[in-house]
């Protein structure tokens, strides 16, 4: 049994994460983004708190997973009517937190939940809210954060009027820590009044039938870009994936041509990647690509153009035609 | 007769951005503007409900005069009222000053049964905008919809999440954000209602006009603010090998046998 706590008892001026939670199930997400919170809570003097919504608790299946988190808190939102997400519902729970808490930070990860949810309570509660931050630091006791911005190699850092600062963080652009204390568990009593209506009912749903990729947490990525000049081509990064256990990953073009799905996209609109080796097979390097992919341990570019960008960021660089250097290199490991 | 508000942005066409390098801002004057790629689909989606349902579209952009074509291009495909929201104070919004904008506007615009949106813009990217505005208009948001559907008095929508698909009943007014995958195909305009839009004009509307409070608009309204702006240089720090790709291959496998990815 966690102890229950009414709203006015929870401690005020935290940084608040949203810890997404689907049929029970806790998103990755929710620990990573509490990595950088959890440095700014130190800087800041403020406790990391992780905020989740759901119809029963009997029904969480990832406990364990929260317990070996490094948020100092858990509030845990149990109610019937949160069986099934719903956005007004979803927001207005949160808005009632917020109100109630007066938190100093309010982040979500750039999930489709969380960009559905963020805005809705910066609208409501007329906050400013960052979109798809990857960096986070304090200067001069602010919040200030960077997010890869349109026109190419260009980063913008910025900063929110409003308390609680809001943003969106990308989704594996941060790593999973976990700490050695357990983080205290609440459950949260909504006030009486609360009511629990919204304007949006689930009739029925429908689970995707593909598994979700791992690439976000793959050890090695080989990825393709508008280099590779054809879907024939890049599908061949597939063959070369299972010689080297690797997941695929992508530009934005290529997703955009219909070359491979939309979750391989690596970058501010995709996932980022950390692994041991990445390979780029004909991709330029646009920061939107990069911050997607910088922190990899070893970096393999093949390209025509010796001044790509990705060519001068490659640990190995080879000037050469991509999809010939990938033909021979599968035939090769296949020996 | 019920009705439809679409709302559309023009987005610079990419690879026309240039940034100033002194004061790095935009530079506005090289930028040729298309409509949000994204917008297609739900422009698509309101033209088939109104084939289906009979509802009116009004279609509605906040920006400067410049989009009217973007505007009319909208028109050609099937929306029967026009509606720009410019004013010399709009400019330098983020999200929420967009928002309020947009949500006023469409206030005005009263009865309507839903509003639909891209997903997102192509620039700011940040998706925030429909969500937000439906969180000032007190109406339920529904984001990543692939299909619209009327079951009666109904209004049934299909949302897409990495989830997998549900299918919600949704009181209306509400306000989508359409899939960028919503639909295959997309109609172009026609050239009759081309023609006739050549002697049409958007009803304009200016900061005044919709009573706004101007502290809430353009920069200055802005919660968000930019403080930096720089370029991430990348220096050469590897090794750049040129050759056949025979030889290519063998440093690369030699590389993997390094990092224990392959044995020979
Ligand atoms: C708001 C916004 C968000 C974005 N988000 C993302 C994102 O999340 N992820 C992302 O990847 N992009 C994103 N982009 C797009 C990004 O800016 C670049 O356009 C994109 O990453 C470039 O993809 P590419 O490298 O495949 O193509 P290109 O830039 O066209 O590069 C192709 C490369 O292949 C090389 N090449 C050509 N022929 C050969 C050959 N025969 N053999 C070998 N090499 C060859 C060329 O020299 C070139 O370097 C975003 C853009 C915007 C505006
Ligand atoms: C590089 C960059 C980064 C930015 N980062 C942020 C940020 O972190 N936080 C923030 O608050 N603002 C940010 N902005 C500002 C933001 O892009 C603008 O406020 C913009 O007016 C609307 O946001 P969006 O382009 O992201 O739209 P999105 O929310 O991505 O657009 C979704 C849909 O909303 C509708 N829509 C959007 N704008 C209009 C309009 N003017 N008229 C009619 N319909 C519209 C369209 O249907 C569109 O498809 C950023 C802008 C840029 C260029």
């Amino acid at each position: 049994m966690i102890e229950k706590k009414h709203l006015e008892e929870l401690g005020k001026g935290s940084l608040l994460a949203f810890g997404e939670i689907f049929n029970g199930k806790l998103h990755p997400s929710a620990i990573e983004v509490l990595t950088p919170l959890k440095e700014l809570g130190l800087k800041l003097d403020k406790k990391v708190v992780l905020v989740c919504l759901i119809d029963n608790l009997k029904s969480f299946q990832d406990l364990e997973v929260l317990k070996k988190s490094i948020a100092d808190e858990v509030w845990m939102v149990c109610h019937q009517e949160l069986v099934h997400f719903k956005d007004d519902l979803y927001a207005e729970v949160l808005i009632e937190i917020v109100k109630k808490t007066s938190p100093y930070g309010l982040f979500f990860p750039a999930t489709s939940l969380g960009c559905a949810l963020a805005p809705r309570i910066a609208g409501k509660l007329n906050l400013g809210l960052c979109a798809h931050v990857n960096h986070l630091e304090v200067e001069d006791g602010k919040i200030v954060m960077a997010r890869p911005t349109y026109g190419e190699n260009i980063i913008a850092k910025l900063i929110s009027k409003t308390t609680p600062v809001m943003a969106t963080l990308s989704i594996g652009a941060f790593s999973p820590s976990y700490g050695e204390r357990e983080p205290k568990f609440f459950e949260v009593a909504m006030p009486e009044e609360f009511t629990w209506a919204s304007k949006i009912k689930v009739r029925n749903f429908k689970p995707s039938a593909k598994q979700p990729n791992r690439l976000s947490t793959a050890k090695v990525v080989v990825a393709g870009g508008r280099g590779l000049k054809s879907k024939e081509n890049f599908k061949k990064l597939f063959e070369l994936a299972q010689l080297l256990k690797a997941e695929v990953g992508a530009t934005r073009p290529v997703c955009y041509e219909g070359w491979v799905e939309e979750d391989r996209m690596i970058g501010v609109s995709g996932v980022t990647v950390r692994p041991k080796v990445y390979i780029g097979f004909g991709i330029s390097g646009a920061l939107q690509h990069t911050v997607g992919m910088e922190n990899s341990e070893f970096i393999v570019a093949v390209n025509t153009d010796k001044e790509a960008p990705l060519v001068k960021m490659a640990h190995l660089a080879l000037i050469g035609d991509a999809s010939k250097v990938l033909d021979l290199l599968i035939k090769k490991l296949k020996k | 007769m019920e009705k439809i508000i679409l709302c559309i942005k023009g987005v610079p066409k990419p690879g026309t951005v240039k940034v100033d390098p002194v004061t790095h801002t935009l530079k506005r004057d090289s930028l040729e503007l298309i409509l949000n790629p994204p917008d297609r689909q739900a422009v698509e989606m309101a033209v088939r409900l109104k084939e289906n349902y009979g509802l009116k579209v009004t279609v509605i952009t906040m920006g400067p005069p410049n989009v009217i074509p973007l505007l009319k291009e909208v028109y050609g495909i099937g929306a029967d009222e026009m509606v720009l929201l410019s004013d010399r104070a709009f400019a330098g919004a983020d999200t929420l000053a967009t928002s309020y904008v947009l949500a006023e506007a469409i206030k005005k615009m009263s009865p309507y049964s839903l509003v639909l949106m891209g997903l997102k813009s192509i620039d700011g990217e940040t998706s925030q905008v429909p969500p937000e505005t439906a969180a000032l208009l007190g109406l339920p948001s529904i984001t990543n919809v692939k299909t619209v559907l009327k079951e009666r008095n109904n209004w049934v929508v299909l949302r897409q999440t990495e989830y997998g698909e549900e299918e919600l009943e949704v009181e209306p007014p509400f306000v989508a954000s359409v899939l960028p995958e919503a639909f295959d195909y997309l109609r172009p305009p026609s050239l009759k209602r081309l023609l006739e839009v050549k002697e049409k004009d958007p009803l304009v509307f200016t900061a005044k006009d919709l009573g706004l409070s101007s502290e809430k608009l353009g920069l200055n309204g802005s919660p968000t603010q930019v403080v930096d702006v720089f370029e991430k240089k990348f220096e050469a720090k590897g090794q750049v090998l040129e050759g056949e790709p025979s030889f290519l291959v063998e440093k690369l496998i030699s590389v993997l046998e390094q990092k224990g990815l392959i044995h020979r």
